[in-house]
């Protein structure tokens, strides 16, 4: 029986390793379909971090900017640390409407990696799709500490939906 | 007898049942209550504002309500094209003329920011919706365009925006398919509270002369509230019932 169980461990091993090896191979030379790279969109360099670790953003940053808008929209939270404006500040800031890199450019911050996933989003046919630094930046800068304001309401608000 | 008493005993372990499934329920709440009671502490014993305007037509010459139409173009990135009647209006000049003796008067229009608002009445998706503070505003995330609002609204203080729009401001997003009107310098209300000054109120206020008084006026003792108090002022339409939140003084 045991002698049974260390077999089919081994073949499980080896099935396993046989998925991997290939797929990891691919990865690094190209993913297969008509030569795409996958893309590796440039990380700012002004800023040492963002505001989560990149593989949260990577899923999620969806989530946050979603409920972000809500929160802004209809109750004029403007503290919170995920904003789409605070996104193009860092990754795609510009002074010139000229030389700015724009959403349906594939350089684009967001459409690199929306184009590879075939992701079709509408934010910037109504926002702002380049940072325009400081002299806007300063006129979004909430009066109270941004972060812990954010994450109180945040907080409030789900258990007040709980309880709903 | 014996099926009431029947009846009894299963009406009190129901009840006894409903008791514990209520202090149940209250621990589970209770820590989401408290957490929102916290959240909403530091607003504890103040009023909600409701913010308006106070526009004194006597201090405003021409010149100076296109200086409140430039600057609001300014802040928000609209401006019309061709001054056609679909160019996007968030606020408009408006010229009234007495005809017996011609005396004319040029007001800044926008907005009114009804506590009543026909507009949010109308939406079919919720879209145009009055904030907790009375800013009335267009969530463009909801509107599909549909303009029933730009009908309702009796003042026309709504836009619709026809062709695609390119390098809006962060401020202001603002789209084709969906309808915009001012929205009171939202993004400076929020960032100065009762301090904030509108665009239009910033383009032609000097040192000592507000001739647009942005305020509170749930709140008595703010500046707007005692110069309403003081002096004769005058809401557009106050007949419609839908209690704007700008007045006018000296029409």
């Amino acid at each position: 029986m045991n002698g049974l169980i260390s077999t089919l461990r081994l073949l499980l091993l080896a099935a396993c390793l046989g998925w991997l090896l290939p797929a990891g191979a691919a990865e690094v030379e190209s993913s297969g379909f008509g030569e795409i790279a996958i893309p590796q969109p440039a990380k700012p360099a002004a800023a040492s971090a963002c505001v989560e670790p990149v593989e949260i953003m990577r899923r999620e940053h969806m989530n946050f900017l979603m409920h972000q808008r809500d929160d802004t929209v209809l109750d004029g939270e403007r503290g919170s640390k995920y904003s789409l404006v605070g996104c193009m500040d860092c990754h795609n800031p510009s002074d010139s409407a000229e030389t700015a890199v724009r959403y349906p450019d594939p350089q684009h911050f967001c459409a690199d990696c929306h184009r590879y996933a075939s992701v079709r989003i509408d934010c910037f046919e109504c926002h702002a799709d380049r940072g325009l630094g400081k002299s806007q930046q300063s006129q979004l800068q909430p009066l109270l500490d941004s972060d812990l304001t954010s994450l109180h309401s945040f907080r409030a608000q789900l258990e007040h939906k709980r309880v709903d | 007898m014996s099926t009431d008493l029947d009846d009894t005993e299963l009406q009190s372990s129901r009840r006894r049942f409903m008791q514990a499934a209520g202090a149940l329920a209250a621990t589970v709440v209770v820590p989401g209550v408290l957490l929102y009671q916290t959240g909403q502490s530091a607003n504890a014993g103040e009023r909600t504002p409701r913010w308006g305007l106070l526009i004194d037509t006597n201090a405003l010459s021409e010149a100076d309500v296109d200086a409140c139409v430039q600057a609001c173009q300014r802040e928000h990135g609209w401006h019309s094209e061709d001054g056609s009647r679909t160019d996007a209006q968030w606020i408009r000049k408006v010229r009234l003329s007495d005809k017996q003796n011609g005396h004319q008067r040029v007001l800044p229009m926008m907005c009114q920011h009804c506590a009543e608002p026909p507009c949010v009445d109308v939406c079919p998706t919720g879209a145009s919706f009055k904030r907790a503070d009375g800013i009335v505003l267009v969530n463009k995330h909801t509107c599909i365009g549909c303009r029933y609002c730009m009908m309702a609204c009796p003042y026309q203080a709504r836009s619709f925006i026809h062709e695609p729009l390119r390098d809006q401001l962060p401020v202001a997003p603002r789209g084709k398919g969906t309808v915009e009107s001012c929205t009171l310098c939202v993004h400076r209300v929020d960032r100065d509270g009762a301090n904030a000054v509108p665009a239009c109120a910033e383009a032609v206020n000097r040192n000592d002369r507000k001739a647009i008084l942005f305020g509170d006026l749930n709140d008595p003792d703010s500046e707007i509230s005692q110069r309403l108090r003081s002096v004769g002022t005058t809401r557009l339409r106050a007949d419609l019932g839908v209690d704007p939140g700008v007045s006018y003084q000296g029409l």
